[in-house]
């Protein structure tokens, strides 16, 4: 990581590390860094990844970064590594012009979404029909509306927007396992490897800009070795294939605002007359970056190729999954029942084959309507018994809405562990299946209830004595634990009772339960239970535990607080019944 | 020895099978022939498949006590059924359950709408936390169908439902399950005055007797009030038992408890 930044040619370093001496006198003056590209993976949804991981910036060894020091660089904006392609991946951008009006699916009418800015109201989005007749995004309300009187209108939702665009990346996931969403209106897939399978990176591009058209969306594709060279293209409007190497090229016509750059840097780059992305990359590095900041070639670099930047998926690939593409959508349970028994069949012969088990297996359901339903599984043991598998799936197909059916199935293992190969029969493993046999009965019921076992703890609080662990481990009982004669049913809330004792200290005589009063014959105690002073706050009163046994026979674990207070009057509870 | 020794026993080799609740066809439909020769072959495969179940376990019903034992068309209770126990008094009822489950030996499912099942308490009758699951299932559909796939399982000794009355038709649903799966079937829930008639095979109250402590500072030994209110093909006895726990063993009583110490569990 580090080398690689070495090797970045032009680093602007300043503001990042005011208190390192300036090599180039006041000139180099702290200040903050302009041109902060907005949008691209770094903000996608989720929890960054480890992928995205870069280097700190600010590192003294990085301060004498080659480009910097005085050489300006050659002309023609290509710097000396630029020519080579960083990575032989290859990115597919897809930017959705209108997506927060297509989404809605108001095709008969002039239609246009708007939002408030400050005090006033704008058209944030136009249909295709409202645009022709002169609406456009950021037009004042009230002249849109004087434009076209008979405009609909509704008010954006930008939180439905950036919730369409991620189940539109999950939609997307039958092309590549790799994708990253690029808000507001973007995705980018890396489709390294996968083109072939579509009849090359033309065919793909076509495809999977007619399924969306097919959905209503107006998409603009663009394929490119970057990933931000990619979605500089498709921003700009421009729909094409960039050959291994070309992204340079490719990007330099482009007009600024596909950097997506913030808009005072845009307008003072303007001012200054460059209008295209190959005008500004063609200028003195040095003090491009000295007026505008690092971000600015950050951003440049990343969209012409030179500098790698690794989108973050969605969602980490599987290690194992099969799928099944129909020609007529399914929608009935019986064939949904078939497809993903056959499904199971294939993905438990693939995880044979690699010699491990699943343990936590999805099932995607690609809706028509590209609305795409998950469904999960989890199994405490690593199986790859189609049957077991098939049982836990059993439950919860239920949950499926295939409303105009489903055109694609995808079974995907997501957790995966090596699971050796068992003989079975020949009477040898009859240990091993009854333990299988608990095993896969212990799946089933987590799928739709509460399972625990319960584990001796070193503590002698009661609450303390027990804790809960998975079904699915084992649990060893200490020596000597539970000497002492306990309840065999503890309440969870224990039940204040009156009580009442000879002496202030001893034992009670009489226990109201309710509203009936029994003597007591026989009492034990008491046990005093100190507090955890490491565990507990310290107000936490000590407890007295009488065992005791009712002129009924029924037996009794009652419990006295609060004697140690002064003036406090005692407070019983039953806690338990005793044998 | 008993005094509720049956004079004639079955042999407790053969555990009695459930009777079909189906009639006996009618001669000459030559119609119903295909549909009777299905059921006949499901009724022989049921039994072959609890028959088989059991053998592979070895023993086919759990000691108790000699005296209790002895009374029981069984020899014993019987796994792969399933019984019901009212529960006079809920600690007397609990122990006796866990004496049960302890007794199964193997794997044990405790499923509850919230278990407050306390595995300290329970390891004095043999129960340990090792063997104990616990499933916790608030509404009582998912309780049931839980209790139901416990019992279906070949791979676990016994399962305790804790649910309010169950009907015929549930109760005998899961009677079928466990002869299928071989494990003890236990249903403990809380006393009624007139209890509906189940399918389980034996309906047993539990309450708590008084001690026989002589000390006022010590509850000596658990001591409980076994009432067999229901026991298909034998007859309703009561014990008054002492789990002594040092042996690990039920002791009963060899006379019924004289009406002066008896004191009648509040219903």
């Amino acid at each position: 990581m580090r080398r690689r930044c070495c090797e970045t040619p032009d680093v602007g370093q300043e503001g990042l590390c005011p208190s390192w001496p300036s090599p180039l006198g006041g000139e180099l003056a702290p200040q903050t860094p302009r041109g902060e590209v907005r949008g691209s993976g770094r903000d996608a949804a989720g929890a960054p990844s480890p992928r995205e991981f870069r280097a700190p910036p600010a590192s003294p060894d990085l301060f004498f970064p080659g480009g910097v020091r005085g050489a300006p660089p050659p002309p023609g904006g290509e710097s000396p590594r630029g020519a080579e392609p960083l990575s032989e991946r290859r990115h597919l951008a897809l930017h959705l012009p209108r997506l927060p009006v297509e989404r809605l699916r108001r095709e008969s009418e002039p239609f246009a979404l708007w939002g408030v800015d400050g005090p006033r109201r704008l058209v944030t989005a136009a249909s295709a029909q409202a645009e022709a007749a002169g609406v456009h995004a950021g037009q004042a309300l009230a002249d849109a509306q004087a434009i076209l009187p008979d405009l609909v209108l509704e008010p954006a939702d930008p939180a439905g927007d950036a919730a369409f665009l991620e189940r539109l990346a999950l939609w997307t996931l039958r092309f590549t396992p790799l994708v990253a969403l690029d808000p507001p209106q973007g995705l980018l897939l890396d489709v390294t490897g996968v083109a072939h399978l579509f009849g090359g990176e033309e065919a793909l591009l076509d495809t999977v800009v007619q399924h969306l058209a097919r959905q209503g969306l107006t998409a603009i594709a663009a394929l490119a070795d970057a990933p931000m060279a990619a979605a500089v293209l498709a921003r700009a409007g421009v729909q094409r294939v960039v050959p291994p190497g070309g992204a340079a090229e490719a990007v330099a016509p482009l007009p600024l605002f596909a950097l997506r750059l913030e808009e005072d840097l845009a307008a003072a780059l303007h001012g200054l007359g460059l209008r295209s992305i190959g005008a500004v990359a063609a200028q003195p590095r040095a003090g491009l970056v000295r007026r505008f900041g690092a971000g600015l070639a950050a951003a440049l670099d990343e969209a012409m190729g030179r500098r790698a930047r690794p989108i973050s998926p969605l969602r980490p690939p599987p290690e194992l999954g099969v799928h099944r593409d129909f020609a007529e959508p399914i929608a009935t349970r019986e064939s949904i029942d078939l497809v993903v028994a056959e499904l199971l069949d294939a993905l438990c012969r693939k995880l044979r084959e690699t010699g491990s088990g699943a343990r936590r297996v999805g099932l995607s359901a690609f809706r028509v309507d590209g609305t795409v339903q998950e469904i999960a599984v989890g199994t405490g043991l690593a199986s790859r018994d189609p049957a077991h598998l098939g049982r836990l799936f059993a439950q919860r197909l239920e949950r499926l809405e295939p409303d105009c059916g489903y055109d694609r199935l995808a079974l995907e293992a997501w957790q995966v562990e090596a699971l050796a190969g068992a003989q079975s029969g020949l009477g040898l493993g009859a240990r091993e299946a009854r333990r299988e046999a608990l095993a896969e009965l212990l799946d089933r019921l987590s799928q739709r209830v509460r399972v625990w076992r319960p584990a001796p703890r070193a503590s002698h609080w009661p609450e303390r004595e027990v804790a809960r662990v998975s079904a699915f481990e084992s649990v060893t009982v200490p020596q000597g634990w539970a000497a002492r004669p306990r309840p065999v049913r503890l309440l969870r809330r224990p039940l204040r009772v009156t009580a009442m004792a000879e002496v202030p200290d001893g034992p009670p005589r009489l226990v109201r339960l309710g509203r009936v009063s029994h003597r007591v014959l026989r009492a034990e105690g008491p046990e005093r239970v100190e507090p955890e002073w490491w565990r507990d706050p310290p107000e936490r009163p000590m407890r007295d535990y009488y065992r005791v046994e009712l002129a009924t026979g029924a037996r009794l674990w009652l419990c006295r607080v609060g004697f140690d207070a002064p003036g406090a009057e005692a407070r019983w509870y039953l806690h338990g019944y005793l044998p | 020895m008993s005094p509720s020794t049956m004079s004639s026993r079955p042999d407790p080799n053969h555990p009695d099978p459930t009777p079909d609740p189906s009639p006996d066809p009618p001669p000459g439909h030559a119609l119903d022939r295909p549909a009777l020769l299905a059921a006949l072959r499901a009724r022989i495969a049921r039994l072959d498949r609890s028959g088989a179940a059991l053998e592979a376990r070895g023993d086919t019903a759990l000691p108790l006590s000699p005296a209790i034992d002895a009374a029981l068309p069984w020899g014993g209770l019987p796994r792969a059924a399933l019984h019901e126990i009212l529960a006079a008094e809920p600690g007397a009822a609990a122990g006796f359950a866990a004496l049960l489950l302890a007794r199964a030996a193997g794997p044990v499912l405790w499923i509850a709408p919230d278990p407050d099942a306390w595995p300290p308490g329970l390891a004095r009758f043999g129960l340990s936390p090792a063997a104990l699951v616990l499933v916790r299932a608030p509404r009582p559909q998912d309780a049931l169908w839980a209790m139901e796939e416990c019992l279906r399982c070949p791979a676990i000794a016994a399962a305790l439902l804790m649910a309010p009355e169950l009907d015929l038709t549930t109760a005998r649903r899961l009677q079928l399950a466990a002869e299928a799966g071989g494990a003890l079937g236990l249903l403990l829930r809380a006393d009624t005055e007139a209890p509906a008639p189940t399918a389980a095979l034996t309906r047993w109250r539990v309450g708590s007797a008084a001690g026989d402590s002589t000390s006022a500072h010590d509850l000596g030994d658990p001591r409980w009030k076994l009432e067999l209110l229901r026991c298909r093909g034998g007859k309703p006895a009561t014990w008054h038992a002492t789990w002594r726990a040092g042996p690990g063993t039920l002791a009963t009583d060899e006379e019924p408890a004289a009406p002066a110490r008896r004191r009648r569990a509040s219903a």
